[in-house]
């Protein structure tokens, strides 16, 4: 009887709207990625903000939404291989695929804020810290010659989420404002500490090995179709695959009682307490989760970048992850995506903005916290089991 | 250790806890009566020394080169101009965000100070690099066995601790101080009370964001150096010491202030092998302290209502 | 005093220098329904946030059916079947009729983490059956927010957020149910109608027992079996709402004459 996608009037069922989208962004991203000149980048944003406008005013924007959750699995999967389409007609460009790869990063290091900030409320001002966490594991590592690479990528994770349980006693202990400085702290100390410590590299960083699994070498460049392509391919459809999985678990773990309790955690500790939820628990829970995520997007961006300095990993770095979240909006997964192609693509490929990106960023998050609190694609009320009806 | 060394300790110790001091009292004072951090502050009172410096520039091409004159003309241009900053964003910024989650403030205001700081790296005139500050103070020392004490870090310091003396009479003592005590107890009843709400925040704001100006210029005087870069470590400091001292209490500033000047000196006596972590050590520090008194060493007040 | 489900004893809360509850002592027999009255301020409020361990005592014992609960976590209290509403709404507004509902249930949900991110078929059975549990009790409340279980608790009226609220401290199927001014913001009629649908969701139970705070004098003289009254922090009086209601000691303090 009762129906998931509320605020759509007119409720259309069909995929068509849902991939009609992926395609179209598809071959934007595409035509975005190889666009050199800055008429052509210009034109393409142009074009975005057009779209944006027409799906707002027209409605189009509440089809492809009521379409995505009718249709969600198949509609997941169809992005992912949008994505891996777009890869492989990239193949043999290094620069495109480098980007692409390091949005696809930022996007997985989003899913990880949001976890903690989006869905429990904590606010982690030292996100690049626990991705450069993970990249340092993967320097450290990658050198000790018989560590499964693969597992290089495993101990990233799980070196960030360690750091997180030095700071779980204060932040469990902390809220608001008392719990930002615990980790604008942290954020400051690890950065001054691989600053000044010598068996780090110091300043000047480290190097860092690049990923391999057995029978496949990311620094060897791949034979497709009898054409060389290039070694960050490996990178690209490695990273895609691995948000892919993030991604599911994500979801799921947004669907769930655990996701319950970290929005009732965020909105009301007081009222969560009484019926019985455990703050702690659920705090700890998302913290280290969310860690566990930055820190294995931060090692496989370490082995790609091949290397590694204290200065990739500043407080900046930390409040740009944060802008992907408020950007793309709180608690909401493929905002985090569409931000981080934003912050990533945007600097790059209009090298005017290069220098100017922190301003830009700022100003922009700031229109958004003042103008449209939500986000860019706000969150959509949780749906257990979307494109099902409703236990009935 | 001898005793010259352990006093050019203390000495240094207490400069830097009056200049950090001046910072958190800003913080704890915009808590106290909007229940927001705004964490612009550091780049706001980077922006006020500029303003100042920008002053000494054109002073010195008008041919005044008398320093003492130079020095009241850049203070009161500077913290005049820092105070108006600090309440035009209060006004613009802070206020209409009064109805959203308190964080919204915080992220707004920090995003407001790389504003800032990436405007004046990009837009002052070579802002990128540092910009050497004039020393305007007489350059007299005494020699107390072994420790030289400088007559510009003494007058800094009387400086820096009137005016948080005054600062304090001023809460204390006046009409205007009563009305931000007022609305920082109950903003509702104040307002009943007959109290401008609009003017004692624009105030408050004001006159915070001065009082930081002062430690910029202090800053500048005792450094002869200033960059684009200053009020972020500035404003991360002052903000710290004013969560480990407790929001919303002006004594908790002050000790929050020399509590992370002393963490740094005993940092750096401690590890003189390694004075380059004497941030790190303040910093886990500052962390420790947060896991051990959650509220700060002197609490605030609680206000969840149930 | 085996029949009696809760008691105070000595209860005392200070807040700084001033005594928001004073030496209290009272008890509830099992399935009563009992009045806490009193003037503003007088410390009913404060009783249930010590009751609920949202605050420590400064002095005195809560028992609950013979067991020590005296600064208990809120936690332990909800798992000894003790729920509450709050005077001032705290639902969670973004979030849906039938997650908020939810959140009243925890003690029977399954949270491990495995189970949670990779056993979805027992998951997706445990969601099909809460989900009806949570629309038949919310069916009692309004037939009509029984096919809105998916829409934002934000959205709705205050006199609906209110049954929510309720439904979600009724779902875990409690021994004890303290409702803090249940009638704040509605009029006299949804007040009954409301009142009506505990009594009907406490008949099909077994021996639901309930403390109300509340001013609506109608209210408590329709449903309660005796009342406590409170005035500055101190229990004044005690006994049937007939009997409190004739005491003069409890007229003074209503009508703040010393």
């Amino acid at each position: 009887m009762t129906d998931i996608a509320i605020d759509t009037p007119s409720r259309p069922k069909g995929w068509l709207p849902g991939v009609l989208t992926i395609l179209f962004v598809a071959v934007y991203s595409w035509a975005l990625l190889i666009a050199e000149e800055d008429w052509e980048v210009m034109g393409l944003i142009a074009l975005a903000a057009a779209v944006v406008v027409l799906g707002l005013f027209t409605g189009l924007g509440n089809k492809v939404k009521a379409s995505w959750s009718a249709h969600e699995k198949p509609l997941n999967l169809g992005a992912l291989i949008g994505v891996l389409a777009v890869i492989f007609t990239l193949s043999d460009q290094h620069f495109p695929l480098l980007m692409l790869t390091t949005t696809l990063l930022y996007f997985l290091a989003s899913l990880g804020l949001n976890i903690q900030f989006g869905y429990t409320g904590m606010v982690n001002f030292a996100g690049a810290a626990f991705f450069g966490a993970g990249a340092y594991t993967a320097a450290v590592f990658g050198n000790v010659e018989w560590f499964p690479p693969l597992l290089t990528l495993v101990a990233g994770g799980l070196v960030a989420m360690a750091l997180g349980l030095l700071l779980v006693y204060p932040i469990v202990r902390t809220t608001g404002h008392y719990a930002a400085v615990v980790t604008i702290a942290f954020g400051v100390l690890f950065k001054t500490f691989l600053e000044v410590n010598e068996i780090l590299g110091g300043p000047q960083g480290l190097m860092v090995n690049s990923m391999r699994l057995p029978g496949w070498d990311f620094n060897n460049s791949p034979t497709l179709f009898g054409m060389e392509a290039s070694f960050y391919f490996n990178y690209a459809v490695f990273a895609a695959i691995l948000v892919a999985v993030i991604f599911t678990f994500v979801r799921r773990m947004e669907r769930s009682w655990l996701g319950l309790h970290m929005d009732a955690v965020r909105l009301d500790e007081t009222a969560a307490a009484c019926f019985g939820i455990s703050i702690h628990r659920t705090k700890i829970l998302a913290f280290l989760s969310g860690n566990l995520i930055l820190g294995i997007a931060g090692a496989l961006y370490g082995m790609m970048i091949s290397f590694i300095a204290p200065t990739s990993f500043t407080f900046s770095d930390s409040l740009l992850m944060v802008s992907i979240v408020l950007l793309g909006g709180m608690g909401s997964p493929w905002g985090g995506a569409i931000a981080a192609a934003i912050v990533v693509l945007l600097p790059e490929k209009l090298q005017i903005l290069q220098e100017y990106r922190f301003l830009l960023f700022a100003v922009l998050v700031m229109l958004v916290l003042l103008f449209r609190p939500d986000g860019l694609l706000p969150r959509q009320i949780r749906n257990y089991f979307p494109g099902a009806r409703n236990g009935q | 250790m001898d005793i010259g060394l352990l006093a050019q300790y203390l000495a240094n110790g207490i400069m830097l806890g009056t200049m950090y001091a001046l910072v958190a009292v800003g913080f704890t004072l915009f808590f106290g009566v909007l229940d927001v951090i705004k964490f612009s502050h550091g780049d706001v009172l980077m922006l006020g020394t500029f303003a100042g410096f920008t002053v000494w520039l054109g002073l010195e091409a008008a041919g005044i080169s008398n320093p003492w004159v130079q020095l009241v003309l850049i203070l009161i241009a500077s913290m005049a101009f820092t105070a108006a900053a600090g309440a035009a964003i209060a006004k613009y910024l802070v206020l209409p965000l009064k109805k959203a989650p308190p964080l919204n403030t915080l992220l707004i205001t920090l995003m407001l100070g790389t504003a800032i700081r990436e405007a004046v790296r990009l837009f002052y005139p070579n802002g990128s690099n540092p910009k050497a500050f004039p020393s305007l103070l007489p350059d007299a020392s005494v020699d107390l066995g072994g420790f030289l004490l400088r007559a510009d870090s003494v007058i800094l310091v009387v400086a820096g601790l009137g005016l948080i003396t005054g600062l304090n009479l001023m809460l204390n003592r006046t009409r205007l101080g009563l009305a931000i005590r007022a609305v920082a107890q109950d903003e509702e009843t104040a307002r009943t009370m007959g109290i401008n709400y609009m003017v004692v925040v624009l105030a408050t704001f004001g006159i915070g964001s001065g009082v930081a100006a002062f430690a910029g210029i202090m800053n500048g005087l005792y450094y002869n150096e200033i960059n684009f870069g200053m009020g972020l470590l500035l404003g991360l400091i002052g903000f710290s010491a004013a969560i480990v001292g407790g929001l919303g209490n002006l004594y908790g500033a002050i000790l929050g202030g020399f509590i992370f000047a002393g963490l740094q000196v005993v940092g750096s006596a401690l590890l003189p092998f390694a004075s380059a972590y004497k941030d790190v050590f303040a910093f886990a520090v500052v962390i420790a302290i947060m896991a051990w008194k959650p509220t700060g060493l002197i609490p605030e007040r609680t206000s969840d209502r149930v | 005093m085996t029949n009696s489900l809760l008691e105070f004893r000595n209860l005392t809360k200070r807040f700084g220098g001033v005594t928001a509850l004073d030496d209290f002592s009272m008890h509830l027999n099992r399935g009563e329904i009992l009045g806490l009255i009193g003037p503003n301020g007088s410390g009913k409020t404060t009783s249930f946030n010590l009751l609920t361990g949202i605050y420590p005592a400064s002095g005195g014992s809560i028992f609950f059916d013979g067991e020590d609960i005296t600064n208990k976590s809120p936690r332990k209290v909800y798992e000894a079947g003790v729920v509450r509403t709050f005077q001032r709404s705290r639902l969670c507004l973004p979030l849906s009729i039938y997650d908020n509902i939810m959140i009243g249930d925890t003690s029977r949900l399954k949270t491990g983490i495995c189970a949670n991110l990779l056993g979805r078929k027992a998951f997706r059975k445990q969601y099909e059956e809460t989900f009806e549990k949570a629309r038949s009790l919310v069916a009692t409340f309004s037939g009509n927010l029984a096919d809105r279980m998916m829409e934002p608790v934000g959205a709705l009226p205050m006199i609906e957020r209110r049954r929510i609220e309720i439904c979600r401290a009724l779902i875990s199927e409690p021994r004890l149910l303290l409702l803090d001014e249940p009638s704040a913001g509605m009029t006299h009629d949804e007040t009954d109608q409301l009142m009506t649908d505990i009594l009907d969701v406490r008949a099909r139970g077994e021996g639901l027992s309930i403390i109300i705070v509340e001013h609506e004098m109608g209210v408590i003289e329709r449903i309660t079996d005796r009342c406590v009254v409170l005035s500055y922090g101190r229990k004044i009086a005690e006994g049937s709402y007939a009997e409190v209601a004739a005491d003069a000691e409890v007229q003074n303090a209503y009508l703040g004459v010393d």
